[in-house]
């Protein structure tokens, strides 16, 4: 058994955390298997083939046709929002519903793009945007 | 474990938790394995592809050859609703097909990959 004081302070503590996340909600959206630099470092421009490529990351979302080949696109997102709603520290004791709500969504949308020759040889790649993820972050300003 | 703090447990679980819930949205049919199987290299024609699958999705012309794409959308939803915060997460993946044709119309190679395998309902977004 806690000592009376430690077993308070539990309390406290257990009070303190749902009053300081009172009302949250964290949601993420996923689109695809986010890819990293670590998943496309096996690719070595003019000598890995596009079958190559889909063996490894599976069939990209499009393949287009550009003047000096194909481009394939590979596109995913990481989408991540979360929100507190400070009104529910006064819901108690209020008689209306209050709402005082912080909150902030980031869009993690990238593409991996990769430009190949009339005979599906990888000649460039590239990530469309260099993102370094979106953080669960609910402070807007 | 005494029955009684098994019995709190249980209590003060059904009082956190008020909720969860489980969401789920396609876009587009299935695209059968066995469809796709049978779409042979080399002696496959478009007709016998539009026969199997259907009109593609997308019609696209690549390197002076047809390619038909053939996709579907799977997404699935979790939510765990708690007194002072809820948390949730979706997942959405495609299975995707391309079937290349040459100029005369036959088969000449056929790329697929079903990512919507091993999906799972997912509620906590914290991780990979």
């Amino acid at each position: 058994m806690l000592p009376r004081l430690s077993r308070s302070c539990l309390i406290a503590l257990v009070l303190a955390l749902c009053i300081g996340s009172a009302g949250c909600n964290v949601i993420r959206i996923q689109l695809n298997t986010p890819l990293t630099q670590d998943d496309v470092a096996f690719i070595e421009p003019g000598k890995t083939v596009l079958t190559e490529v889909i063996a490894k990351l599976g069939v990209p979302d499009s393949i287009t046709e550009s003047y000096l080949g194909v481009v394939a696109t590979y596109r995913f997102l990481d989408m991540k929002y979360s929100r507190v709603n400070f009104g529910w520290l006064v819901k108690p004791w209020s008689p209306v519903d209050p709402d005082l709500i912080i909150s902030r969504t980031g869009f993690g949308v990238d593409a991996f793009e990769l430009h190949c020759d009339p005979n599906w040889v990888v000649t460039h790649q590239s990530f469309l945007r260099q993102l370094s993820g979106p953080q669960f972050n609910p402070y807007p300003f | 474990m005494p029955l009684a703090r098994v019995t709190c447990i249980a209590l003060l679980s059904l009082i956190v938790v008020q909720g969860c819930a489980f969401s789920r949205g396609t876009l587009g049919d299935e695209i059968r394995a066995d469809a796709i199987a049978s779409i042979k290299k080399g002696t496959s024609t478009k007709a016998e592809v539009l026969a199997l699958l259907g009109a593609p999705d997308r019609l696209l012309q690549v390197n002076g050859r047809d390619v038909f794409q053939y996709y579907r959308y799977d997404a699935k939803a979790g939510s765990l609703l708690l007194i002072v915060i809820n948390f949730s997460r979706m997942s959405v993946k495609s299975d995707d097909l391309f079937v290349i044709l040459n100029r005369e119309g036959v088969v000449e190679d056929v790329i697929s990959s079903k990512r919507t395998d091993g999906m799972e309902f997912r509620f906590w977004p914290f991780g990979d």
